[in-house]
């Protein structure tokens, strides 16, 4: 069976006063159905405009350069724009980062869950409305039939975005993209957030992206997570193998700055920042796009001199560095480089 | 949301007070009695007895609140220069005319300059936009007695398709209308394209698109509404626009409005007169802002809800 | 004076200033000069905005050296050059009089810019003391004068600047300067009360008041240099109305007499002419919007040097 969602070498550019941004630079993953993809890195590694590019919700000044987009084999970049929309929502849903802004101020919260439904799946005003009101109990959003009236003022962060998980989830699409669902909320809401994602996602049989900084985020609901930075993926496997044993330099700062997680051994204590900034990404190096802040690049390796190519360094287990974890002998633990 | 109106509504009472008082020393300002700036010499009985006819022998402030108390009661007291005349008659007289003419073009900028907004956000950096905002940016930077002047010269003078002047016949109406249109046009024009730019960009926007929604609704129901609402906000400064532009119209068209009236009061120093209409603009305008204030609370959903 | 709706977006610029600024509070003097150079970088890319600069300081030349270098008397009458039409010893032609009105127009240009330029210094005076009293006191004060200024929100300058000018009783560049301030100010003591209250709010200037800085210190040290930014993109947004303004009080005959022009009068004279002579009106016409698209413009680019996020979005 094929998955349900290919990203196939989509490239994805800005056009700047500059010249091109290469926002998203050659990204390859599958979604199969029923699992979890967690898609994690820095701000402006490009993990958002991925999620765009597979909804076409790209900003004017962006365009995808090259590379398909298929969902159930049908190529999304190739779609007019009527035919995406008749997927987005439908088939494809997707959450923001910030529940204070996603949702219309000027119109009410049953409005704008029912506007989806009849959109898409031809219910009556009193079929939709009945419906909304399930959907909101299913987000555990109490008294929701009273809440129905209201407008998003009247609603907190966490609940707000339970009200955008319900429009997502009003269509029971197959697919649905969550970017960065938690960060804008308070930390005592966040782990809610999640479980109610991880409880629907099984309840509705959805194949679900995640898209985060933040390692915690995707620790326990990923099955498969890939890291991206600057614009390309550089590690790619199963989340259990990820966090046994990364691979990429990157990965292993990440997980560094990634606080103890319980039962599990203590990491040496390394809570490491990462020194530097991530390159330009109009005015890219012709070296790998992590080195200037890899403690394991060095002149003689090529690090400087070419891009490294994403190889598969055990079955099913992807990176893209020239100095692996595993590879390393005598080399400098990460901890001591940066000293 | 009862108790702000209320509160609102209580509020413009102190600032007409204000306003009128600032309009009432201005008046006073201009040095005397208006009756000893005339070059005919009055005799000083005459002119005891004129002073007390018009009440300007007592106190300012016996003055002062005999004038807000005639304010209130709709009285905008005599004319000192017209025998006879009241100044609500000549408010009676030519405030409708103006009132004609502002309300026409109101609705001529209204209709071509909002779609002309929405069509200019819808195609931003576009070729419709350039030309639509072009014509915006001359609309705004051309002074409106040239544009009426021009519009004479080509549509009355060359090809005689309307009269050059008055304000009797429809066709009369329609080169001064267009005229003062234009200001207001391009200013409702640039704020809506201003405010549908906004609101394109706003997450909430994106949220509809991805709910997969048609671009039809997503415009009409999420970004339109958004976009106007704020522009109602403009209805001040458009009357205001609607009053300093009349005053240039009315003059190149001979049209008998308050405008014109206003210029030749001053010149003929009718001071009650000049006095009376100030007041009745700024009454004007501050009422407009009253009902602005309180219809935005009525359509934004979070003012409602904060000024309950 | 609102003339633009771009007015309103001032606000904005106040917060992303604000971003700015908390990244520097240490070097304060170096995050300035950095600000200033980085704005002045992004007013030289912007071609819009050069292109109106560049017709700002012509039209400003042409004003100021004409009259020295045209050999023609601008009152002397000679009917049998009257109405010349545009040549090379007349490029604008001539006017009833026989007067050059290349000359003509170049002189009212000293009056009317002269008018504008010091009617928006008065009014930035009196907007900003406004607003920075408003915004520093703060309480029922800040609440009265703003709900004042609300309600006089859009109150036209036109029917106030006439009875100031009455009052004068005499027209001259200064009375014409005081009438076009008198009802002009309320946007810009708007904006910069707006600008007052978001920068006290400020760590900076909550630092300040820690320490025990008096409030003197506070307003002219760290308030008022701040919206120095803000002050410059509306001497440009202002200056087109108060042109305007003068225009059309000259134009309605209440403003600048004759023999002396300027832009609004000799308008007027070329209206009286438009059947006979349409052309009389147009140079002057041309001249008002030509400063007022060029004033325009270099504020959108003022505006846009100095809050980088529009900058992002072009």
């Amino acid at each position: 069976m094929t998955a349900l969602l290919e990203v196939e070498d989509l490239r994805t550019y800005f056009s700047s006063r500059r010249g091109d941004v290469h926002a998203v630079d050659g990204v390859s993953f599958a979604v199969e159905r029923g699992k979890t993809l967690g898609i994690v890195g820095e701000s402006g590694c490009g993990k958002s405009v991925t999620a765009l590019s597979i909804m076409g919700l790209l900003a004017q000044n962006a365009r995808i350069v090259s590379g398909a987009v298929r969902f159930e084999d049908r190529d999304l970049t190739r779609l007019s724009d009527r035919e995406l929309e008749d997927i987005r929502g439908r088939q494809i849903a997707m959450i923001f980062q910030d529940p204070m802004t996603s949702l219309n101020p000027t119109l009410t919260i049953g409005l704008q869950l029912t506007e989806t439904m009849r959109r898409h799946l031809d219910l009556s005003r009193d079929e939709a409305r009945k419906r909304a009101i399930e959907l909101l109990e299913e987000v555990h959003i109490p008294n929701a039939r009273s809440r129905l009236d209201d407008y998003p003022h009247r609603y907190s962060g966490g609940m707000r975005q339970r009200v955008m998980i319900a429009i997502a989830l009003s269509c029971n699409p197959k697919l649905l993209i969550a970017d960065e669902p938690t960060t804008a909320l308070d930390v005592t809401v966040q782990a809610g957030i999640l479980d109610l994602l991880e409880e629907l996602r099984d309840q509705h049989d959805m194949s679900m992206i995640i898209i985060t900084h933040d390692m915690g985020v995707v620790a326990e609901s990923a099955d498969d997570i890939a890291v991206m930075y600057a614009g390309q993926i550089v590690e790619h496997t199963n989340a259990e193998e990820l966090f046994d044993h990364p691979e990429h330099p990157y990965t292993e700062a990440l997980l560094g700055a990634l606080p103890q997680l319980e039962d599990e051994t203590v990491r040496q204590g390394r809570l490491t920042a990462i020194p530097g900034r991530p390159p330009d990404l109009v005015d890219l190096p012709d070296s790998c796009r992590f080195a200037p802040r890899c403690p394991y690049a060095n002149r003689n390796d090529g690090c400087t001199a070419r891009t490294p190519e994403l190889r598969e360094l055990r079955p099913g287990h992807l990176v893209r560095t020239a100095h692996p974890a595993s590879e390393r002998q005598g080399a400098p633990s990460m901890a001591e480089a940066t000293r | 949301m009862l108790k702000f109106v209320v509160r609102r509504v209580l509020w413009t009472i102190p600032i007409i007070l204000l306003v009128i008082f600032m309009t009432f020393w201005m008046m006073r300002a201009i040095k005397g009695s208006p009756f000893r700036r005339t070059e005919r010499a009055v005799p000083a009985a005459v002119m005891a007895n004129l002073d007390r006819k018009f009440g300007l022998d007592k106190p300012w402030y016996v003055q002062y609140g005999k004038y807000v108390k005639d304010v209130a009661t709709f009285d905008l007291g005599p004319s000192l220069v017209l025998r006879n005349q009241n100044v609500n008659d000549i408010v009676k007289q030519h405030f409708p005319v103006s009132a004609e003419l502002g309300g026409f073009a109101m609705l001529l900028a209204i209709v071509v300059g909002v779609p002309l907004g929405i069509l200019s956000a819808l195609r931003a950096n576009r070729v419709t936009d350039y030309i639509a905002m072009l014509f915006a940016n001359l609309g705004f930077a051309i002074p409106s007695f040239l544009v009426a002047t021009l519009l004479i010269y080509e549509f009355a003078a060359q090809l005689r398709w309307f009269p050059t002047n008055g304000w009797d016949t429809a066709s009369s109406k329609v080169l001064p209308v267009i005229a003062l249109s234009l200001g207001p046009l391009t200013y409702f024009a640039r704020i809506v394209r201003g405010q549908m730019l906004e609101t394109l960009q706003q997450d909430y926007v994106r949220t509809a698109k991805a709910k997969g929604l048609r671009w039809k609704r997503v415009v009409v129901v999420h970004v339109l509404r958004n976009s106007l609402i704020p522009a109602v906000t403009a209805a001040g400064p458009l009357l205001g626009f609607l009053v300093t532009g009349s005053f240039i119209i009315e003059n190149i068209f001979s049209i008998p409005g308050i405008g014109r009236y206003y210029v030749t009061s001053v010149s003929g120093r009718d001071y009650s007169t000049v006095m009376g209409i100030t007041v009745l603009l700024s009454i004007l305008i501050i009422v407009a802002n009253m009902i602005v204030d309180i219809l935005y609370g009525f359509l934004d959903p979070r003012t409602r809800d904060a000024r309950t | 004076m609102v003339l633009n709706p771009q007015n309103e977006e001032l606000r904005e610029l106040t917060v992303a200033r604000e971003r700015e600024d908390t990244t520097f509070e240490a070097g304060a003097a170096i995050a300035q000069t950095s600000l200033w150079r980085d704005a002045a970088r992004r007013f030289a890319h912007n071609r819009a905005a050069l292109i109106a600069l560049f017709a700002f300081v012509l039209m400003v030349l042409y004003v100021v050296i004409v009259p020295f270098v045209m050999p023609y008397d601008p009152n002397a009458v000679d009917f049998s050059i009257s109405y010349v039409n545009p040549t090379w010893a007349h490029p604008f032609g001539t006017d009833e009089f026989g007067r050059d009105l290349f000359l003509r127009t170049a002189l009212g240009g000293r009056i009317s810019i002269g008018i504008g330029f010091a009617g928006t210094v008065a009014i930035m005076v009196v907007g900003i003391l406004y607003g920075a009293i408003a915004g520093f006191v703060g309480g029922w004060l800040d609440n009265a004068m703003m709900r004042f200024l609300d309600a006089l929100y859009g109150l036209p300058y036109l029917p106030f600047a006439i009875i100031t000018l009455a009052i004068f009783g005499t027209v001259n560049f200064w009375t014409m300067v005081v009438a076009l301030t008198v009802a002009s100010w309320f946007t810009t003591a708007r904006v910069m009360r707006g600008q007052i209250i978001s920068l006290k709010e400020n760590d900076y200037v909550r630092a300040a008041r820690a320490v025990g800085a008096r409030w003197y210190r506070v307003l002219f040290r760290h308030l008022l240099p701040n919206t120095l930014g803000v002050v410059i993109v509306f001497v440009f947004l202002e200056l087109p109305g108060v042109v305007l303004g003068e225009a059309f009080l000259s134009f309605l005959g209440l403003g600048i007499n004759p023999p002396n022009a300027s832009w609004g009068s000799l308008a007027q004279d070329g209206y009286t002419q438009y059947l006979s002579h349409p052309y009389i009106i147009v140079i002057p016409s041309v001249a008002i919007a030509w400063l007022i698209l060029s004033a325009f413009f270099i504020a959108d680019g003022l505006r846009d040097a100095l809050d980088p996020r529009t900058q992002a979005a072009a």
